[in-house]
């Protein structure tokens, strides 16, 4: 997909008003970029909900596990030793440490799993359509399917135009 | 238009007076059937304080949120207020129920032969008119400030002067004040002098939390009800979701004080603390690991999705199990100490009267509800609280 | 979203998306002001103090230290629970008051969260520098070893070392995802070359797609909810040090959640003092406005009281539990040869932060400055009074003794001291101190130009 069209909003209500008559006009709109996130645009964008917390759940349970089960298997099984008349499976003494296993493997299971799916990663180089869009700008990007004639194309920026869309750019 | 105004259907009445003959006819049914006074007397006990603390956190839950001036809880606020509405009938049971044997039959330290080295050094606190002084004074301060609670809640309503709105965070101030100490000391007084030689400086804190858990299972469960006679058509799931939330948060710090108090203990292992433990894990051994499993280990695990804490067919459940888990929590804190285990048990006793405090705390509660609009309308967050939506 | 209008305003002036922008980065841009310099001059001295007091340490052992046979612990264990304490604020503005939903915390938390990661490290500081040998520090993790040896999960010195560590990479990482989009404004906004490509590196190539914004909320949010706990269970490790033991006036079982509630005192309290100095001198005031500075005193009147409770607590179950050496402890720590901590600490955490329900007081900038500092005084003192008065006369009274710090001890604290403030200039230099994305979601609501009208 290298053809689209772009263009912006400075308000982000007025975003979520154009979007919604661009797309009851049956474009797809193929992103947009803003400073913040816009209260409400997953569903006029149709995303759907993260499923990050899945990964975190996942993370956290095999941290639970691992944290546990390694105490115990060092207490009960690698070097059972006597402590201040504890037994050896001592549970309460284990839970301190499985919690913090637990957060810590959630908490990085997910984090990197964000960054991956996102492709958020150091070095990373992206496109900047525009350099206003961290500040102020929010930009709308509409793909244009290969071999659109450029009727279809006026007719994609009409549509944003009367949406009340500004700075509408198409690149190819 | 949603109807405001909740009418006490004789349907109600009926059911409310049925479960409080239910709870009278246990009572009669244990002394006939021999149950023992230390079991009756143990049973009021447990079920006037979890209906004391149902009342009490009503009205907490009032007064916190007005403190931190939240938004969404002005829809639900009436219900806090009406729940606040038992503290006083809860206060004159209470008072006739010591007053007639009750004290006898639970504390040992009110039995002059049993006092022993220890329980002598008590004696400045543990001491008979001490205890009714003490017993007078929460109940009179908690009354009132939750009668001006709910009068400037509902002047706000009718005379709609924002003025009563920081009335009622004033008298709010006051009762968070009053109750973070007398929430304390009282629960020292009923509960934890039943074992008059252990102490623990968590043990306030810890049945405060159980009583907040259980107080938000059952908000939620009035709720339900109401809504279920289609009152309060204006809560949404936004809102739900934010008692859901408590619901799953308090939970979780719940046990959080459970582990730290019990780990301390297992860990320092000094046998004037571990006896505690030890009635507890022996003859008491299936209600104390009920109380952790249903308590923490089921909410935790079921409202730990969006969803379930979002939808009643979920959430209800959730609610009125953890209600009784947290029942069930108070049962372990009293009844080791005062019944024993011989003559403890769970029978047509315990939940008969249960179902009877029910009764009584609903018809209570039902109609206090009638006194008011379902909603403030005029309080300064209504229009927050009705267009509430979040992205989370 | 609705907004009462008897709520204050969150940001004051007129401002647009832009401005805010603006306003934020300004601190980052052109040079410091000669204040910077001052201020870094003299915290990089401080820690000048704390190398050279490392150096004794590690060259000639604990022995340098005021340390004795009686009194085992003392300014290292106290400096360490402070600044641990220090490091509770910031996680907990950005992660438990994002579960409360309080938009004040958009303001503060950026920095809140970098002061937090600092504190931390300055508290990692003193159990390591305690073993003598930091080149052995690795020690401390169960690590697979010739000798077969494992840690001791029992110990909860041990699981201090989880939960510190824990605690400072979630934080580390939970402060880094929620920067992400404003180093993209920093990378959008750069001048030179230079400065582009290093923030273009951090920012992870961060663009403001929607897909991502979606994602980013929902990471925030679910690391919100494993961070709150984990701001709990820090404390309560911490607490465990002193509770698990069977030493009277350290084997209490409400230390735990009183820990937990003294360190977001104190950190609240260490918040307030930088942030007062911050905000006047990078001209944030509209941003930081007074609203924010009275929501912060509310939590420490919060806090502080009950702190005040629990002490009042354990010195009541002290007497009622009979056991006379738990007794003596206590009489001892409030008339005892350190009476004079015990009362320093009462007075600037329990009296105090009781000024705070003047609304005068808590709306005054300079009096709250004051104050603050009072706490962190007395925050300090605290956890000195339960280290030391517990442990300077215990069952033996041939063993009493008592506690000097030696000028090493002193070395080591300032140096920590100069190290935190050291961090905290280059971060407000390196960094944008405000969650600029954070702010400007809450613009059009809480907006001192907020337009009722357009939300209804």
């Amino acid at each position: 997909m290298n053809k689209y069209i772009t263009a912006y909003y400075l308000d982000e209500e007025k975003l979520l008003d154009g979007l919604k008559q661009v797309k009851a006009k049956g474009f797809k709109i193929a992103d947009v970029l803003s400073p913040f996130p816009v209260h409400g645009i997953d569903k006029v964008l149709g995303l759907r909900r993260s499923r990050l917390t899945r990964v975190a759940f996942i993370g956290g349970a095999i941290g639970a596990i691992t944290g546990f089960g390694f105490q115990a298997w060092v207490f009960t099984m690698a070097y059972p030793i006597n402590f201040g008349g504890k037994p050896f499976f001592a549970a309460p003494s284990f839970i301190p440490v499985a919690f913090e296993t637990t957060v810590l493997f959630a908490a990085f299971s997910m984090v990197f799993a964000f960054l991956i799916a996102s492709k958020l990663l150091p070095g990373n180089d992206p496109v900047i359509h525009d350099e206003r869009v961290t500040d102020d700008h929010f930009l709308v990007i509409i793909d244009v399917a290969d071999g659109s004639s450029t009727d279809e194309i006026s007719k994609i920026e009409k549509a944003l135009q009367e949406a009340g869309a500004e700075g509408i750019k198409y690149k190819a | 238009m949603e109807n405001l105004t909740f009418t006490l259907t004789k349907k109600i009445v009926t059911i409310c007076l049925i479960m409080v003959s239910i709870g009278l006819f246990a009572l009669v049914y244990g002394v006939v059937a021999g149950s023992g006074g230390e079991r009756i007397a143990a049973n009021i006990l447990l079920n006037n304080y979890y209906f004391l603390g149902m009342g009490l956190i009503g009205l907490f839950f009032v007064a916190v949120h007005a403190i931190a001036e939240s938004g969404w809880q002005v829809s639900v606020q009436r219900i806090g207020e009406a729940m606040s509405t038992f503290i006083p009938v809860a206060g004159v049971l209470m008072l006739l129920f010591f007053a007639f044997g009750g004290l006898h039959s639970i504390y040992d330290w009110t039995h002059p032969d049993h006092i022993d080295e220890i329980l002598a050094k008590k004696a400045p606190y543990l001491n008979e008119p001490f205890f009714y002084i003490r017993l007078l004074i929460y109940f009179t301060v908690w009354s009132l400030l939750a009668y001006y609670i709910r009068k400037s809640s509902r002047e706000l309503d009718s005379l709609n002067d924002i003025k009563y709105f920081h009335r009622l965070r004033k008298f709010s101030a006051i009762f968070i004040v009053v109750y973070a100490i007398t929430s304390v000391m009282s629960s020292w007084d009923w509960l934890m002098s039943i074992d008059a030689h252990w102490f623990s400086t968590l043990y306030g804190w810890y049945v405060f939390m159980s009583m907040m858990v259980s107080g938000i299972a059952l908000i939620i469960i009035i709720l339900y009800l109401l809504k279920r006679m289609g009152y309060m058509t204006h809560v949404n799931n936004e809102h739900v979701h934010d008692l859901g939330k408590y619901l799953f948060g308090f939970s979780i710090f719940w046990a959080y004080l459970w582990f730290s108090q019990y780990m301390l203990i297992w860990y320092a292992n000094i046998p004037e603390e571990t006896i505690y433990y030890y009635d507890r894990l022996h003859e008491f051994k299936p209600i104390f690991m009920i109380n952790i499993v249903i308590n923490l280990a089921f909410p935790l695990l079921v409202l730990m999705t969006r969803n379930s804490k979002r939808v009643f067919w979920m959430l209800i459940p959730v609610a009125v199990i953890v209600f009784i888990g947290h029942w069930i929590d108070l049962y372990q804190l009293i009844m080791p100490g005062a019944v024993g285990g011989e003559k403890a048990g769970i029978g047509f006793l315990e939940i008969g009267l249960t179902i009877g405090y029910l009764g009584l705390f609903f018809l209570v509660v039902f109609y206090s509800l009638t006194k008011a609009p379902l909603v403030p309308k005029n309080h300064p967050f209504y229009k927050e609280s009705m267009d509430y939506h979040t992205n989370y | 979203m609705y907004v009462s209008p008897i709520r204050e305003p969150l940001i004051r002036g007129n401002k647009d998306y832009s401005q805010v922008t603006k306003d934020i980065l300004a601190p980052m841009a052109g040079t410091p002001s000669k204040y910077w310099y001052m201020g870094i001059a003299l915290a990089l001295s401080a820690a000048l103090f704390g190398a050279w007091a490392t150096y004794v340490t590690l060259f000639t052992g604990i022995g340098s230290w005021g340390l004795n046979k009686t009194i085992g612990w003392g300014w290292d264990i106290t400096n360490f629970v402070w600044w641990v304490g220090i490091g509770h604020a910031g996680t907990f503005i950005s992660a438990i008051l994002l579960l409360f939903r309080q938009k004040w915390r958009t303001s503060i938390n950026r920095s809140a969260e970098a002061m937090t990661l600092i504190a931390v490290m300055c508290a990692g500081f003193f159990p390591l520098i305690h073993m003598g040998r930091l080149f052995l520090g690795f020690f401390i993790f169960p690590y697979p070893n010739t000798r077969a040896l494992w840690v001791n999960f029992n110990s909860p010195l041990l699981w201090d070392v989880f939960a510190i560590s824990t605690y400072f990479a979630v934080s580390l990482i939970f402060w880094y995802v929620g920067l992400i989009p404003d180093i993209g404004t920093v990378r959008d906004k750069a001048k030179t070359k230079i400065r582009k490509a290093i923030y273009g590196f951090l920012s992870f190539g961060w663009t403001g797609s929607a897909k991502h914004w979606s994602r980013h909320e929902t990471v925030s949010l679910i690391l919100a909810g494993l961070a709150a706990p984990l701001v709990l269970s820090v404390h309560t490790i911490v607490s465990f040090d002193f509770a698990t033991s069977v030493i009277p006036g350290w084997h209490t079982t409400i230390f735990p959640p009183y820990f937990v509630s003294g360190a977001v005192f104190s950190g609240f309290a260490m918040v307030l003092t930088l942030l007062i100095i911050t905000r006047k001198a990078l001209h944030l005031e509209e941003y930081i406005t007074v609203n924010h500075i009275e929501s912060m005193n509310k939590i420490i009147i919060l806090t502080g009281s009950i702190v005040g409770i629990a002490y009042m607590t354990e010195f009541f179950i002290a007497w009622y539990s009979g056991n006379e050496y738990e007794m003596f402890t206590f009489v001892n720590r409030a008339f005892g040869p350190y009476a004079w901590a015990y009362w320093i600490m009462m007075t600037c955490n329990v009296i105090t932060p009781q000024l705070f329900w003047f609304k005068k007081i808590r709306t005054n900038v300079l009096i709250t400055f004051i104050i603050s500092i009072f706490v962190n005084i007395g925050m300090w003192f605290e956890r000195f009074v339960i280290v030391v008065s517990s442990l300077h006369r215990d069952y033996l009274p041939s063993s009493w003794s008592m506690y000097t710090p030696s000028v090493v001890e002193v070395g080591l604290y300032v140096g920590t001291l100069g190290l935190f403030f050291t961090l905290f200039l280059l971060f407000i230099r390196v960094f944008p101190v405000i969650a600029i994305a954070e702010v400007k979601s809450v613009l059009k609501t809480s907006g001192e130009n907020k337009n009722h009208s357009e939300h209804e």
